[in-house]
């Protein structure tokens, strides 16, 4: 994880403006790849690079828009800058919504392109790091047994050794022994450190239907 | 009556220069001279034109001359006319022994002619009068030429009775008299007119061949007059045909050269037959002086009044047809126009690529000169994209510039392919943001079609827009376009241009109405497109047409025919 360079990937239709984009971004120190079509990125792409999308909104065969679904649908969660010789409020809209991190009017200055082209990657990234501590935090929580399950899920709730002890009907003594087995296999040495682990680890409560 | 309607202002271009209400007297001056000059000089061929020995001229031109001074000049001008002929009527009758006051009273009788004449003719049309129409020709011939110089010469002969000059009877000089005026008013007055509404810009813009074909129809006027009025006779019958051997000229002049021309050439046979005629040459030969005028007068004035009228019906035809021409090219510039504000979206698109690519291209560029270990081959290539992508601006830019200007139809030879790849073009960033797929299939060596290029573009660009708008309702990967060329195989060969889309086509009851102008399906469409599409197409020779399977699309044909190929 990390290791491989972060990557943008540039499609667009136009082999002029494709290879522009190209071009600046290289100069301006970035990876870039590029893909005449949303269907040659859909064959090549490569949801495990790191990295973002650079893409013109309106293409032949599959719009900027409708790639952007199927990204969706595929769990490539890579961050989208649109790029837009013709922009309408809608699809501007519709393009944000869907989680874009930028929407650039064409012709843009190079400024703003390598700000959303940044913010993108700073995106990916937070995001796969995310990612990868959820995945450690559930390797280890993989690693406990049941009854150091049941004493972290009572820890985490508040409880002192004396009232986990009395739930699960032992001594104070023997939940002492599971809870720093169980510190140990989570590697957190303070409570804090737990709480925040465990908090990320759960699945999030349904959204709140919008008033 | 001054009130001059806004569209006789310009057109009024060719007419003498009476000032404006403000204007100095200087600006009446010229017109003002100009009448006495041309009245003298016209009283003078009068007398010219008279039979020997008894003094009984056959044209009178003074009085039309007046006439047509009127008409040209605005009614509160009238007075410096009138003013102007004096000097002129006295200077050339004082010279040949008439009492002073019949010179008087002829001055008086003169210009009663032109006044009822012109004052009529002013009651009906408005100033300045314009043979240009049957209508106003019409109420000249009937005002100018028939009621002035009848009731004018009542009172000239009344008058010349009362003096007791000369020694005819006064039904005698009443009959003379109003032939005279009148061949005159036939004659002479239009000829002023037709010419002075002539637009000099114009005549000087002609062609050499004009002058050459104007050259050798009079000329062979002047020769045919000559050969039938001006030769001795030397028996005393005459074939009547003869006298119709200077019509064919006639009319070849009011067919190709408009009033002013058949007026001329008129002209030019009034004078030969009275040249004749007033040196005992030529078929006019009757018992008496008197006669011999009359049978003249009466023939020259059954020809110039059809001939006149002939040409004035001919030039208004033209003229209607030559409006409804510019209409036509205006309609459909206009919509061709309100067509590209349409598309104006998807040209902004067109012109946005080259933009970033140039933009993009330079900013890199400039990162590239900054960095010193960058290779150089890079910059070329930069360079050669950024000319590229001007190059590309620059043909959005120049496509666009052709279907905006509005100019004259042109016909050449075209490739009906290379105006599919042009309108494609233009519609390519409206086809893409639309999510419309063009599936062209183009026929090789296809042979080429006579045309306008901006008017068949304007044909294709409609049919494509069409077929988008009627797939609209389509998601987005079923909008298809198939553009179909070939050459097919009717009427000696034609070219076959088709457009397909997969839309939900439509009835036989729709399709009745689509060619009506201003039907339309479309919430913001104009309802001209096809209408005029069609228009186009049959001013090309060719035909266009529709086709549809309700629920599978429809399609829009046009045929033109083929250019032949030349064999060497």
């Amino acid at each position: 994880m990390g290791s491989a360079r972060a990557c943008v990937s540039i499609i667009d239709d136009d082999a002029l403006v494709l290879r522009s984009l190209d071009r600046l971004l290289q100069a301006r120190g970035f990876e870039v790849h590029t893909y005449s079509s949303p269907q040659a990125f859909l064959e090549q792409r490569d949801a495990d690079t790191p990295g973002c999308i650079v893409m013109d909104l309106s293409m032949p065969g599959l719009s900027g828009l409708e790639l952007q679904q199927a990204l969706a649908r595929a769990a490539d969660r890579r961050p989208v800058v649109f790029i837009s010789g013709r922009s309408s409020i809608e699809a501007t809209v519709r393009a944000m919504k869907a989680g874009a991190v930028d929407f650039l009017t064409k012709p843009f200055d190079e400024a703003d392109l390598v700000a959303a082209v940044r913010a993108a990657l700073d995106k990916d990234r937070a995001s796969r790091e995310g990612l990868a501590e959820l995945a450690s935090i559930n390797l280890r929580l993989a690693t406990l047994t049941p009854r150091e399950r049941e004493v972290l899920s009572r820890v985490v709730a508040g409880k002192l050794n004396k009232q986990i002890a009395a739930e699960l009907g032992t001594a104070e003594k023997t939940v002492k022994v599971h809870r720093a087995r169980m510190m140990r296999k989570m590697q957190f040495d303070s409570l804090a450190e737990l709480v925040r682990a465990w908090t990320v680890s759960q699945p999030l409560p349904p959204a709140p239907p919008q008033a | 009556m001054d009130s001059l309607p806004a569209s006789s202002a310009s057109a009024s271009a060719g007419l003498t220069p009476w000032g404006t209400r403000s204007g100095p007297v200087a600006g009446w001056a010229a017109p003002a001279l100009a009448v006495a000059v041309g009245y003298y000089l016209a009283a003078r061929v009068g007398f010219a034109f008279t039979l020997q020995p008894y003094p009984i001229s056959t044209l009178w031109p003074p009085n039309a001359l007046l006439l047509a001074a009127l008409l040209l000049a605005p009614t509160r001008a009238w007075w410096w006319v009138l003013a102007a002929a004096l000097p002129a009527h006295l200077l050339v009758e004082l010279q040949s022994g008439v009492p002073v006051a019949m010179v008087l009273g002829w001055y008086a009788t003169n210009c009663s002619e032109a006044l009822l004449g012109a004052g009529l003719v002013r009651a009906f049309v408005a100033w300045p009068l314009r043979l240009d129409s049957l209508r106003s020709a019409g109420i000249f011939l009937f005002s100018g030429a028939f009621v002035a110089p009848i009731v004018s010469s009542f009172l000239d002969a009344a008058l010349v009775s009362l003096v007791g000059w000369g020694e005819r009877g006064y039904w005698d000089l009443v009959g003379t008299r109003i032939f005279s005026n009148t061949l005159a008013a036939l004659t002479v007055a239009p000829l002023i007119l037709t010419w002075a509404a002539i637009d000099v810009s114009r005549l000087r813009a002609a062609r050499l061949v004009r002058y050459a074909e104007a050259a050798a129809l009079f000329m062979g006027l002047l020769a045919t007059c000559m050969l039938v009025f001006d030769l001795p006779q030397l028996d005393t019958h005459t074939a009547p045909a003869l006298f119709y051997a200077p019509l064919p000229f006639l009319v070849w002049a009011a067919l190709r050269f408009g009033p002013a021309g058949t007026t001329s050439a008129i002209a030019v046979m009034v004078v030969a037959t009275i040249f004749g005629t007033v040196n005992g040459l030529g078929p006019f030969a009757g018992s008496t002086p008197q006669e011999t005028a009359l049978e003249m007068q009466l023939f020259l004035s059954a020809v110039a009044v059809p001939m006149l009228l002939l040409a004035v019906v001919l030039d208004e035809r033209a003229r209607v047809e030559l409006d409804a021409r510019e209409q036509r090219l205006q309609l459909t510039h206009l919509s061709r126009v309100a067509m590209l504000g349409e598309l104006s979206g998807g040209i902004a698109h067109e012109l946005n690529q080259p933009l970033t690519a140039i933009l993009s291209n330079a900013q890199a560029a400039q990162h590239l000169v900054g960095n010193k270990s960058a290779d150089p081959e890079i910059l070329v290539e930069i360079l050669r994209d950024i000319i590229a992508a001007d190059q590309r601006a620059g043909e959005v830019i120049r496509r666009l510039r052709t279907l905006f200007k509005r100019g004259e139809t042109q016909f050449q030879p075209l490739d009906a392919n290379e105006l599919v790849h042009e309108v494609l073009s233009i519609v390519h960033g409206d086809l893409v943001t639309r999510s419309v797929e063009v599936v062209p299939e183009l026929a090789a060596a296809l042979p080429k079609v006579q045309g306008d290029r901006v008017e068949l573009e304007q044909v294709m660009l409609n049919l494509v827009m069409n077929a988008c708008d009627a797939m609209a309702g389509l998601p987005p990967e079923q909008r298809r376009i198939r553009v179909r060329t070939r050459a097919v195989d009717v009427e000696g060969g034609a070219v076959q241009v088709s457009f397909g889309d997969c839309g939900p086509g439509f009835t036989p009851e729709q399709y009745a109405k689509l060619f009506e102008p201003f039907y339309t399906t479309k919430p913001r469409g104009l309802g001209l497109g096809l209408s005029i599409s069609r228009a186009i197409i049959r001013a090309h020779h060719g035909r266009l047409w529709g086709s549809s399977t309700p629920g599978a699309g429809a399609a829009f044909h046009f045929v033109l025919p083929a250019l032949r190929a030349k064999r060497g």
